[in-house]
């Protein structure tokens, strides 16, 4: 009995080393970072510390783009933003038949963010609450404090997933150009994400940070989807602001949230039992 | 002078309204809510919920039959009030308050603060400059 356990696990350990070895064309093994790693992160532009959207610079912006008609901003339209008229994303066939058959259907009166589901990228970048950088050898860390979430955009030289899960997030990469942070992104659930139009699974996000003054940065955000759009598609571009006094807070959702979304997106809000709070 | 000092006044309002929109948008719309509608209630405040998502108050309100009613408050979230003069107890048990909210579409006693006023004329808005910047 003990054998034929031992012959199951070594069989199933054995496996495992096929699988990691048959995806092994581009494994990337990260390496110790040494001395000379930390010292050359002196030498980037630095994003570390707490940021938070401009008011007025474009950040928290979205319900006109992120809940306007999605057929509207397709085909050479204008999808407007809080900022203004901007060029609309513009749709293949197909996905334009999409969009209008969901521009057909009721729109909903909220979605899950209402039921504390964060919203995934690029919308979680739009929160109206500050992110914190975070620089380490081959890595930029971005903390939001907005559901309590995280991001990792690896700038150690590793490739893109070649088939990665799909996330709220997904999986990120990055490279300096100049002194722009530019990361690409795959790996998309269908979720909340503050998009106006479908997108496939096959939707890449870039984003472009830079600063441009000591305590401002711009983050440029462009999507690509081979499937659904003809063309790149830029949104608005965010400005931060950088508050040196400032450190990310807790953000628990579900501490206390009376909001909700029921299944067929209407929204209401709970009001009974006023002393249920914990604090 | 009223035209010179009401357009100031509806500046600020209008931005305010457009940043509340814009941050309350974060997580939920205004769909439960009749934002065409502004009403103001007068009470005595009976606890402070300084918790995400979302701030509470709740105000006890005296009704018809000799009793309260409890109504309630959404405000903004403590991390976006702490950052602009709030703290968990601006609001104590006890205190007298009038609240202007945008009420529930759904008639439960309750909706979206937009402000408060205390007895003393201090005005409490939740769209406040920052104040450690």
């Amino acid at each position: 009995m003990m054998r034929t356990t031992q012959l199951i696990l070594l069989g199933s350990v054995g496996a495992a080393l096929a699988f990691s070895q048959s995806g092994g064309a581009k494994k990337y093994t990260p390496k110790a970072p040494s001395a000379a790693d930390w010292a050359a992160l002196a030498k980037l532009p630095d994003f570390t510390g707490v940021w938070e959207a401009a008011l007025g610079g474009g950040g928290g912006r979205g319900r006109g783009a992120a809940r306007g008609n999605p057929a509207a901003g397709a085909g050479g339209g204008a999808a407007r933003g809080r900022g203004g008229a901007l060029a609309g994303p513009s749709l293949t066939p197909a996905y334009l038949a999409k969009a209008k058959e969901m521009a057909a259907q009721p729109r909903p009166e909220e979605n899950e963010t209402a039921n504390c589901l964060p919203p995934g990228l690029p919308g979680i970048m739009g929160q109206p609450y500050p992110m914190e950088f975070l620089m380490t050898p081959g890595l930029v860390t971005i903390v939001i404090e907005a559901y309590s979430q995280v991001r990792h955009i690896y700038t150690d030289g590793r490739p893109l997933p070649e088939d990665p899960d799909p996330t709220f997030y997904g999986a990120s990469v990055g490279r300096w150009e100049g002194d722009a942070l530019v990361a690409e992104t795959v790996g998309f659930a269908q979720v909340p994400r503050g998009l106006s139009f479908p997108y496939s699974d096959k939707m890449k996000i870039l984003e472009r940070f830079k600063l441009t003054d000591a305590d401002t940065m711009s983050i440029e955000t462009t999507i690509v989807d081979p499937e659904a759009l003809t063309a790149p598609y830029s949104m608005p571009p965010r400005t931060l602001k950088r508050h040196r006094g400032w450190t990310i807070a807790e953000y628990i959702c579900e501490e206390n949230n009376r909001n909700f979304a029921d299944p067929n997106g209407k929204a209401g809000i709970k009001l009974a039992n006023p002393l249920a709070s914990p604090r | 002078m009223l035209v010179t000092s009401s357009l100031p006044k509806f500046a600020i309002a209008a931005g305010l309204s457009l940043s509340l929109s814009a941050l309350a948008l974060a997580h939920h719309s205004f769909a439960a809510f009749d934002v065409t509608t502004q009403k103001e209630i007068t009470g005595t405040v009976k606890k402070f919920d300084y918790t995400n998502p979302h701030t509470w108050v709740w105000l006890d309100v005296p009704n018809d039959h000799g009793g309260v009613d409890t109504w309630g408050f959404e405000g903004m979230s403590p991390n976006y009030l702490g950052r602009r003069g709030w703290t968990r107890t601006t609001l104590k048990p006890g205190d007298k308050l009038t609240v202007t909210f945008r009420p529930m579409k759904d008639g439960q006693k309750g909706g979206m603060w937009v402000s408060g006023k205390r007895p003393n004329g201090e005005t409490l808005l939740m769209g406040g400059a920052i104040t450690d910047p």
